[in-house]
């Protein structure tokens, strides 16, 4: 018996002159786990800000219990029970766990008493059923960690209406598991969750209805049992689609660009030893705390290696800074693109010229911007970027046209070697596919490309090899014909490792 | 009777080099009533020796009848350096007729001044100069530095009962007046009457009140044996007075140097600061608005030998600076040294 | 155990360790330096820059600077003096609750201008030190507060011993600056509100979206550090006496420096006002020793006094790290590894 707990009316919103909502119309009810799809710049976020009072709608209306409200803020829609967690986790990284979960509850008075207050954590972090110690500090906190605490927060809270938009971008399988079980577990006590996510069989898993939007646009809502998956990628990309899941042929060649030998960075990870090829896409694969993002680090130069032999085109290489790296011939395309991909402010073109700004500089010194917008509209051709024109700031994007500015950056430095950190975390089907495409053609190009991706049909799909990484420590290197999403979770989970 | 002896001693100075501006040493009577604006620009605004000045000076221009302005502009306490340079900027861009100057800016005021000279105003500096002499007509000097030295001299020698160790208390390491000033002490206690005393320290306390206070206390504690700490500085002394005050040391050391006695009073009273010197704002600014006048109403030449009458202060010389050798100054006298028996009469 | 110990205590604990090999350096440079002379010193000398950053730490907390803090200093402490020069009848109590209020007056004013007109900090307390010490210029009509004008009870306040241990006498105005530091400490670390000026500081992004209303948390770290001015402006007229319109002046960047010395990040959201506390004393105690130590001139003190203040924090910066360092690969230990499939 789901009762209608929130309902959007023909709710419009218009940013200026762009359109991102038209005559949205959507109701969920209480005890349902109802699913939003669409590709990025769908206007998923913004029916999220406005649900949560963060926007105001141009036209339409929020009915909350049958009456009209309005949304005056974060503040009001909190009152109200609705609460959003976010794909980036919304942490305070100077507090601990447990203050970050109560900041904003006032039901134990004025005065706060710590140990009270981390009794009460550790109890709603056991509910998401993981450790973590609440006294520890957000910082330190890993990315599935401080979604944890997200979720914590929520729950702390009289959540009528749980948004989660995608949540389970950043856990490791069992984790994610874990918070579709948390989900459906609130629904089943009444609440209406939304849940926003890329991976379509999660849907299928949770859902009981789903909602399909394209450009602004209301498509359909069905019960999930009325959906199939190629219908569902049909209505959101306006077109059929099949190349996902498809290993394109091997482009490898014999030369070897990059050998490592027994890296080490103490305290980190170790000895980790791999050949790459030209035009071979090596895949890392691991779990959460897998350490692979640190020995990207260390190859770029970010975090020199303690001890080991990297040699790049045949030359021994110690790179101590990124400069010295990028100069070599080596791109990181980071997987935190808030932190340390792109100047979010700054301009699209501004973006894609600053690791080449020399490239962009008159003989005296000089910025060339007509150069640099042209070098910015081609790859907002070629990479299918969507934005109104090139001094658009980067932060006005939406997630995925803002990986590809990212990977545009990088693509006009013409590396030898490319890594890749996580390049379609949190990005619609369709620019995946575009970035899939992308890395193949870096590949097929002669380049190298080292991807590190914790997207088990991706790697799959794309690696060449699949080295496996847990806690550090190299686990094996599968070739693509031996691997399987079971043989690389055996690995990772570290009930299987071979030597070297 | 000294302004004889200064005319005489310039007279001798410059008689090589221009006896024709001499003419037979009669000195140049101003006429009133001239249409010139003139700026006083102190350190910063808000001091009370300043606004004294300004006192002065505006006698002074009211005595001239100056049909003019005379403006008392300065920067803020904060910004003095580039305020200063930019006040000069302005009168020289606004066609001033004269800048009085205390300048805080060092020698970076310089290129401002040169500027503003070039423009036909004339840059006259009191109580603090330029220290190169560039872009300055001439220097109104308060008292002889030389002088300065002997006066702190005797009055350590007098708080001592002639033997001891002393200790200065000054304010910025590259202040010109207080280093010349000390310099000149150092100079005279080299005579016989002063071989009992030692300078044992010189410390700086930034002219300001709190860290003055700190250095003369840590003066106490590295010298145990202090018995006059010496601060050229009025915010110097008044701080040093109440750090001795409070640690109720005043019996053990006597505090002295430059102060003011409105500020000064309660301390001399009460033996933490026996004897203190001033000189008189008042008069300073009135010497100096004389000074400029003269120069911007052309009546003057501002060469050095060159002889004028500054209404009730009677007659002044231009001489070359022995601070400063190529630039000039105008000796304004000598100072008062305030004790127990008049400084609550001057206070007033 | 030390794992139990929060980063922020073993900040303090790194700092306590450099104090006390700065003090035992100068005790082998200087002689006849460790004694109950020395304490007496810092802690008289201290106490009303304690005050100020104090207030400093809590709008660096939000992200924030005010650099109009010295000359809020300065103001109250003109105006404090003017008040009671003309009325010398107000009791203590309330020439105290005046300067307060005074100060937390001008909080007020960057309070509005940063949390709600949205304008930088630095763009607007820039602006109002200028402001607000022109507006003393002009207020004082160059005319100083001295000390034979104020009553006696103000001028002995920040003397008068309250107790003595030893040689240590525990004077007025150091025990009245550590109490109000202790108890903003309580506030910040125990009453609930005030959690959020770590919030604001920590993740400004995040507060809003937890319905923490960012701009009154800024606008509040503003007028308390406005308030904590004023009070500062009474002691300084107090220990004093005599104000002249430079009261105060470089103290905001004395206030920024002692709270950064002391742990505070300049980016926000973390540090505590002990940490500034322990900055404070840090750098008055390295002034005034290198002011008795042979070996510097007066020239290269300033020189010596910022490398110190630099090595002194790279110090405690490799200490903490140390700290952190051991206390992880003892929590390693402890804790049987977590599998996560």
């Amino acid at each position: 018996m789901p009762q209608p707990i929130l309902r959007l009316n023909s709710i419009s919103k218009y940013f200026g002159m762009t359109k991102a909502l038209s005559d949205m119309s959507i109701t969920f009810n209480s005890g349902e786990v109802h699913a939003i799809v669409g590709e990025n710049g769908a206007g998923k976020s913004t029916i999220i800000k406005i649900m949560t009072g963060i926007h105001q709608p141009t036209s339409g209306t929020i009915e909350l219990d049958g009456k009209a409200s309005i949304m005056t803020g974060p503040q009001a829609a909190r009152e109200a029970g609705i609460v959003a967690i976010y794909q980036e986790p919304m942490v305070f990284p100077d507090l601990d766990v447990a203050e970050n979960i109560f900041i904003s509850d006032n039901s134990d008075g004025l005065l706060m008493r710590p140990s009270e207050q981390r009794k009460r954590a550790s109890a709603l972090i056991k509910r998401i059923g993981i450790k973590l110690d609440p006294s520890r500090i957000a910082s330190g906190l890993t990315l599935a960690e401080q979604q944890a605490v997200e979720i914590a927060r929520a729950l702390s809270q009289d959540v009528r209406v749980l948004i989660m938009d995608e949540p389970t971008a950043s856990l490791s399988a069992h984790e994610a598991g874990q918070l579709r079980k948390i989900a459906q577990n609130l629904a089943g006590q009444g609440v209406a969750v939304v849940y926003i996510s890329h991976r379509l069989e999660e849907i299928f898993e949770i859902s009981d209805r789903v909602t399909v939007i394209r450009d602004g646009s209301h498509i359909s809502t069905k019960p999930i049992a009325e959906v199939t998956s190629d219908g569902m990628i049909t209505e959101m990309v306006g077109r059929g689609f099949s190349k996902y899941f498809e290993k394109a042929t091997s482009t490898t060649r014999d030369e070897v660009i990059l050998e490592v030998r027994n890296l080490t960075l103490e305290g980190v990870f170790e000895n980790i030893s791999f050949d790459l090829h030209r035009g071979e896409v090596l895949c890392m694969a691991g779990l959460v705390g897998a350490r692979r993002t640190d020995v990207a680090l260390a190859l770029f130069g970010i975090m020199p290696p303690t001890s080991g032999v990297v040699k790049f085109k045949g030359q021994t290489a110690k790179f101590t800074t990124p400069r010295a790296a990028i100069e070599a011939g080596i791109a990181y395309v980071s997987e935190d693109r808030r932190k340390l991909g792109l100047a979010m402010p700054m301009a699209i073109k501004s973006n894609v010229s600053i690791v080449t700004l020399d490239d962009f500089l008159s003989p005296l010194g000089l910025l060339k911007s007509e150069k640099e917008r042209k070098a910015a509209r081609h790859f907002i051709d070629s990479l299918n970027i969507r934005t109104p024109d090139v001094e658009t700031p980067v932060g006005m994007l939406s997630g995925g046209n803002q990986q590809k500015v990212m990977l545009a950056k990088w693509l006009n430095l013409n590396p030898d070697l490319f890594i890749f950190d996580e390049p379609t975390r949190g990005i619609d089907i369709g620019a995946k596919a575009e970035v899939h495409d992308l890395i193949r053609s870096v590949a097929a190009k002669g380049g190298a490309a080292l991807l590190i991706s914790s997207d088990l049909p991706e790697v799959l799909a794309m690696g060449d090899r699949i080295l496996v990484m847990r806690e550090g420590h190299q686990m094996s290197i599968l070739k693509h014909s031996e691997a399987t999403q079971e043989s690389i979770m055996l690995h990772a989970t570290g009930q299987r490792q071979e030597t070297i | 009777m000294k302004n004889i002896f200064k005319l005489t001693a310039a007279a001798a100075l410059s008689l090589g080099t221009a006896g024709a501006t001499l003419a037979g040493g009669h000195s140049v009577s101003l006429t009133p009533g001239e249409d010139i604006n003139m700026v006083l620009l102190p350190k910063f605004l808000g001091i009370l020796v300043f606004d004294q000045a300004n006192e002065g000076a505006q006698e002074a221009h009211a005595e001239l009848g100056n049909t003019g302005e005379l403006l008392f502009v300065g920067p803020t306490p904060e910004n003095s350096t580039a305020g200063q340079i930019e006040i000069m900027t302005t009168s020289a861009t606004q066609g001033q007729g004269a800048v009085m100057l205390s300048n805080n800016a060092g020698d970076q005021i310089v290129p401002s001044a040169v500027a503003a000279q070039a423009a036909g105003t004339r840059v006259v500096t009191w109580d603090s100069p330029i220290p190169s002499g560039e872009g300055e007509d001439v220097f109104v000097a308060q008292v002889d530095f030389g002088s300065i030295g002997t006066v702190m001299a005797d009055m350590a020698h007098s708080i001592l009962g002639g033997s001891g160790q002393m200790a200065v208390l000054s304010a910025t390491p590259d202040a010109a007046n207080q280093n010349a000033w000390i310099a000149a002490m150092e100079d005279a206690l080299k005579g016989e009457k002063y071989s009992n005393i030692e300078l044992v320290d010189i410390v700086y306390g930034d002219d300001q009140a709190e860290v003055s206070y700190n250095r003369a206390l840590a003066l106490v504690d590295k010298h145990p044996n202090l018995g006059v700490i010496m601060s050229p500085t009025t915010v110097g002394i008044q701080a040093a007075a109440k750090a001795m005050q409070d640690e109720g040391m005043c019996g053990q050391v006597g505090v002295s140097g430059l102060g003011l006695p409105s500020e000064m009073v309660s301390y001399t009273m009460n033996g933490c600061a026996p004897e203190f010197a001033l000189w008189d704002f008042r008069d300073l600014g009135y010497l100096t608005y004389y000074t400029a006048y003269g120069l911007a109403s052309g009546q003057m030449k501002g060469e050095i030998g060159e002889t004028f009458n500054a209404g009730r202060m009677g007659d002044f010389t231009i001489e070359e600076d022995p601070g400063r050798p190529g630039s000039s100054r105008i000796l304004m006298g000598d100072f008062t040294v305030y004790n127990s028996e008049n400084v609550e009469a001057a206070s007033k | 155990m030390l794992s139990r110990i929060p980063p922020q205590t073993l900040r303090i604990l790194a700092l306590l360790f450099v104090l006390v090999a700065v003090l035992l350096f100068f005790s082998t440079q200087v002689p006849n330096y460790l004694n109950g002379r020395l304490f007496n010193r810092i802690s008289s000398s201290v106490a009303i820059m304690a005050l100020i950053a104090c207030g400093q730490t809590l709008v660096i907390l939000t992200r924030n600077i005010d650099l109009s803090i010295g000359s809020v200093v300065g103001f109250v402490a003109f105006a404090t003096g003017s008040l009671i020069t003309h009325s010398p009848d107000i009791p203590p109590l309330v020439l105290a609750a005046y300067s307060i209020l005074l100060g937390a007056c001008f909080g007020v004013v960057n309070g509005f201008f940063v949390a709600y007109a949205r304008v930088p900090s630095i763009i607007v307390t820039l602006g109002t030190m200028a402001l607000f010490r022109s507006a003393l210029v002009e207020y004082s009509d160059a005319k100083s507060i001295t000390t034979n004008n104020l009553p006696t009870w103000l001028v002995e306040f920040p003397n008068t011993q309250l107790f003595t241990i030893g040689t240590f006498q525990f004077r007025a105005a150091f025990v009245v600056a550590i109490l109000v530091v202790i108890a903003v400490h309580i506030t910040l670390s125990r009453v609930r509100p005030a959690r959020k000026l770590y919030a604001v500081g920590s993740n400004p992004e995040a507060a809003e979206m937890s319905g923490i209303n960012s701009k009154l948390v800024i606008f509040f770290a503003f007028v308390l550090a406005g308030a904590l001015a004023g009070l500062a402006g009474f002691m300084f007229l107090a220990r004093f006496g005599t104000i002249t319109v430079v009261a105060g002046l470089g103290f905001e960047l004395k206030s920024v420096a002692a709270a950064v010395v002391g742990g505070v990040n300049i980016f926000g959201g973390s540090g505590s006002v002990i940490g500034a506390l322990i900055g404070t004393v840090l750098i008055d105690l390295i002034d005034m020793s290198l002011v008795r130590w042979q070996l510097v001139s007066e020239f290269w003190r300033e020189a010596v006094l910022g490398s110190l203040i630099l090595l002194s924090v790279a110090a405690d910066a490799v200490l903490m790290r140390r700290l952190v360092k051991w206390r992880v690969s003892r929590e390693k230990k402890d804790a049987k590894p977590e599998v996560q499939a």
